[in-house]
């Protein structure tokens, strides 16, 4: 009895969670490889495409050699440079403070890979609790304090100042993360998010009934992770400062371990709340949850594997975000989060909370008047964006003096 | 006294943003500047004084390396006001004129998309920097397919041009010119509409025509403030009076029509360049100096003769005594040292990030205002 | 030529389609072939005119030190001494070199000398696609007047073989 309690209840859930935490550690690895190759193709120039390209044309085929691309060893090359680093530690720094800081981060970044489904239960989820959503919001949450922390314990001027913009932006785009998820609650009633994900496969994907939701969790999460456009404490502006200038090898790699790891964590949160997580299904056709037990671990694999290629999706998105967009004033950013996010997921949760009652009053499907207004704003969308067009269309001339 | 609020910070001059070695020194309050001080000199090479030791072939080469961006531009300055000193201003051939026009234009395009890529990158936007490098490889190209070299071009003589084109350079130039329109669009595709971009430069360092006119500010900052002034079509040289061109002019001062003004000009720059190109075929070709001595000996007398260089108004003051080959004085009127006096009235009320704005909206280059 | 820009439109305002726009030049981008060259395993060849490291040919100088005159930057040293000597039956002065040097570290490869020179073809001349010229030690860079003729005992130079005793001619070059 006791060891079958010990089994369900430690043994099983620790050796899945070492397995998913593997697996998402190899991506973060090869995050920082793809960004740098990605960001570099999509500036006209080739990443870093040097090391390692003999090793693979020692190992593989002639005829693969055009499909590798080059470079690969780079992702084993970056961490080795950081544990073989000198370690300066400034003198006139807080000590303790200083070398928790790095730590901080990591602790709610490497705990949140327990909560989220990867693929079908009960094989593909660590644990299941029914207030994973809850606990996940309320444990990325508590990343603020390593920032903080850091950049006080370095005893910089523009180290804190640039701790403190980070830590504030952090904590008031938290405020629209929340409010924007309520809208998928209304919907799927459940904070368990393989219920969502269920949901989701017996209707449709959330983004369509809740496309302004979906906005501003992406606009968040963008924020939450620092990254452009919102990446004003990393970027090297006014005084090339950020809470991470004084530390230099592993304890900077850590922040950094720590940022990819929030980034998936959230890249997996929007595709479970908003994309349907492992399934393929809309309206119940398709590859359920069901359908996916009943195929027993190929179906578990390959739900996970769906839900690993939309995850990588959304790290691409970051990626493709980061190329494009100029950078916001500091000023401009926090009045984005709280004059227009704030007031708009408010107006999410409004109007969804009307339709939804309004249905249940008069017997039509509340969901499905969303599902059809979002649907049509992204086919309007994209059809203004993609329609051919006259080929002058920028600012120009308005006037001849 | 300092007020218990102020602070003063160093904008020193190792920076990632300071295009070059420029120190401001900042009073801030919280985020707010109260007051910007640039300290300029640490580039000074004594260019000037070089002047006085070397006959004035010689000097030409010392003239790229002011403004290092845009060095035909220098060139052509220089060697405009030996030319007026002589008064030979009249014998230059038709085909050395319209190859000192291209040459300037091109470099103006070559300039204008440094300034680009800079000032995107300090804004944030990381991919208009290597756009407009990729176009700007292909104009150094050109360059060295002419005269040798892609930086520091030593391209004019006084009373011409060194060399005749090489063959196919025509070509060349022909078939960039037809892409250049399309790149120009691919970076207005990225900045003009996009509303980060705006919320960055609409409103700040806003400068008003007359503030402009009395600080002595020329070149796009000053047209981007509505006024219009172009060397080229007021005081014009070369062969500028029979190109068809119009210049760009805002309306608010402010960083986002300097930028529209300086994307416009591009566009200006190709299509005086796409008009210069049968030009120069009906020419005959290998006539490109005219009759002096290679000995340049100016009759004593003193000039100021001003060209419009990408970044503004760049002047040559000679004083010649007519006795040696060697300038008694040669004093340079550079844009960039004069625009940048406008820097501490522009930043003032602004936060700190948009000083990196500013210095970029200017378009300096230190190597110019230093010498 | 007054240039503003158009007010925008309010489904561009609220379709974030300027956003977008922004976004699909990214991507366009990022299926373009790149242009980046791999050096140093692949190489770009210089124009023709390029200005590189400079070449020297003792037979055709005639010791007139108009090169050394014409230098910005005097890195030209030139000594020569008169002697008699016998040409078809006659004794006449001739002009020999004794010294060409040239200091490459500080030069700033303008051409003026090569410009300068009387001769034709050229007796120093810049157009041999040379610009890999970095060494460890400041003594390299001091060229005397064999290393300028032969290149030899320098590290190996990846433009013309050093038995190339002539310029190209470049048409429309200088006369």
């Amino acid at each position: 009895m006791t060891q079958d309690l010990l089994m369900r209840y430690l043994i099983w859930p620790l050796v899945k969670f070492l397995v998913a935490f593997i697996i998402v550690q190899v991506i973060v690895a090869a995050m920082n490889y793809i960004e740098r190759r990605l960001l570099g193709l999509m500036q006209a120039r080739l990443g870093p495409n040097r090391v390692g390209n003999e090793v693979f044309e020692k190992i593989t085929p002639r005829s693969l050699h055009r499909f590798i691309p080059g470079g690969l060893l780079q992702i084993i090359a970056d961490p080795i440079k950081f544990l073989l680093k000198e370690d300066i530690v400034p003198s006139s720094s807080e000590k303790v403070a200083y070398f928790l800081g790095p730590m901080l981060p990591l602790i709610p970044a490497f705990l949140v890979f327990c909560l989220i489904p990867y693929g079908p239960p009960p094989t593909f989820v660590v644990t299941h609790v029914n207030v994973g959503l809850l606990l996940i919001l309320a444990l990325t949450s508590t990343g603020v304090y390593g920032i903080i922390l850091g950049g006080w314990a370095s005893n910089n001027k523009y180290s804190l100042m640039g701790g403190l913009r980070s830590a504030a932006q952090m904590v008031s785009y938290e405020v629209p993360f929340g409010l924007s998820i309520v809208g998928v609650l209304m919907l799927c009633g459940s904070f368990d998010l393989v219920r969502i994900i269920n949901y989701q496969a017996d209707h449709i994907w959330n983004l369509f009934p809740q496309l302004i939701a979906a906005f501003i969790f992406l606009v968040a999460m963008n924020a939450e992770n620092n990254r452009t456009p919102f990446d004003l404490p990393e970027a090297e502006s006014e005084l090339v400062a950020g809470y991470h200038t004084e530390y230099s090898a592993m304890k900077f790699a850590f922040f950094m371990l720590a940022e990819y790891s929030s980034m998936i964590v959230n890249c997996c949160l929007m595709v479970s709340l908003f994309m349907g997580g492992w399934t393929l299904a809309i309206n119940g056709y398709g590859l359920t949850t069901g359908v996916l037990r009943g195929w027993g671990l190929a179906g578990g694999i390959l739900g996970a594997v769906i839900f690993i290629s939309k995850v990588m999706l959304f790290m691409l998105m970051y990626i493709w975000f980061r190329a494009t967009f100029p950078r916001f004033r500091f000023d401009q950013l926090m009045d984005l989060g709280w004059k227009w996010m704030i007031p708009l997921a408010l107006a999410n949760i409004a109007v969804t909370a009307v339709v939804v009652l309004l249905g249940l009053q008069f017997n039509f499907q509340g969901e499905v008047v969303l599902s059809i207004a979002g649907a049509a704003i992204i086919a309007f969308t994209l059809f203004l964006l993609l329609r051919p067009r006259a080929k002058v269309i920028h600012a120009r001339r308005v006037s001849e003096a | 006294m300092f007020d218990v609020h102020e602070m003063e910070v160093n904008f020193g001059p190792q920076h990632p943003s300071t295009h070059g070695v420029l120190r401001v020194i900042l009073k801030i309050d919280g985020e707010r500047i109260i007051d910007a001080k640039p300290i300029i000199g640490y580039l000074h090479r004594g260019t000037e004084k070089l002047f006085e030791n070397m006959s004035y072939p010689m000097c030409i080469p010392h003239t790229d390396r002011m403004d290092y961006v845009a060095s035909a531009t220098n060139n052509l300055g220089f060697v405009e006001a030996v030319e007026k000193l002589m008064g030979i201003t009249k014998q230059i051939p038709k085909r050395a004129q319209l190859m000192r026009v291209m040459l300037s234009e091109l470099q103006r395009l070559s300039s204008h998309l440094l300034w680009l890529a800079t000032h995107a990158i300090d804004i944030g936007a990381m991919t208009p920097f290597f756009y407009c490098f990729r176009e700007r490889e292909q104009i150094l190209d050109l360059f060295e397919e002419y005269c040798g070299a892609r930086l520091t071009l030593n391209c004019m003589r006084i009373g011409g041009m060194p060399d005749d084109l090489p063959p196919g350079w025509l070509d060349d130039v022909e078939a960039f010119v037809d892409k250049f329109d399309a790149a120009i669009d691919e970076y207005e595709s990225l900045l003009t509409n996009n509303r980060i971009w705006k919320k960055r430069t609409v409103g700040i360092g806003v400068i008003s025509p007359e503030e402009a006119i009395d600080w002595g500010i020329t070149g796009p900052p000053l047209r981007g403030s509505g006024v219009e002034w172009d060397l080229r079509r007021a005081q014009p040289y070369e062969c500028y009076p029979e190109l068809q061109f119009e210049i760009p002019i805002g309306k608010n001062g402010d960083t986002y029509d300097r930028y529209l003004v300086r994307m416009e000009e591009m566009r200006q720059s190709n299509w005086i360049l796409k008009q210069c190109i049968p030009l120069v075929k009906a020419t005959p070709a290998g006539d490109i100096k005219a009759k002096i001595s290679k000995v340049v000996r100016p009759p004593e007398g003193e000039v100021y003769h001003s060209i419009e260089s990408p970044k503004g108004e760049l002047g040559y003051y000679i004083i010649a005594d007519g006795k040696t080959q060697m300038a008694y004085r040669c004093h340079v009127r550079p844009p960039s040292f004069v625009n940048l006096q406008a820097l501490p009235a522009m930043a003032k009320g602004h936060l700190v990030s948009d000083l990196v704005a500013l210095i970029g909206t200017i378009d300096i280059v230190l190597g110019e205002v230093d010498r | 030529m007054h240039v503003e820009y158009q007010k925008p439109r309010w489904t561009d305002k609220f379709l974030l389609l300027d956003m977008l726009e922004g976004l699909k030049t990214t991507l366009r981008e990022l299926f373009k072939p790149k242009v980046t060259i791999r050096y140093p395993e692949e190489r770009l060849e210089p124009a023709n005119r390029f200005r590189g490291m400079f070449k020297f040919s003792f037979d055709r100088c005639i010791a007139c030190k108009l090169c050394a005159l014409a230098c910005p930057i005097d890195i030209i040293y030139i000594d020569v001494h008169d002697e008699q000597r016998e040409i078809d039956g006659k004794m006449k002065k001739l002009k020999v070199l004794d010294r060409y040097d040239i200091d490459v570290k500080r030069c700033m490869f303008c051409a003026l000398c090569e410009e300068a020179c009387p001769t034709k073809p050229k007796s120093i001349w810049l157009t041999t696609k040379t610009y890999e010229l970095a060494s460890y030690d400041r003594k390299d860079l001091y060229f005397n007047m064999q290393q300028l003729e032969y290149w030899e005992g320098r590290p190996e130079y990846a433009g013309l073989p050093a038995d190339e005793p002539e310029p190209k001619q470049i048409e429309g070059g200088m006369p």
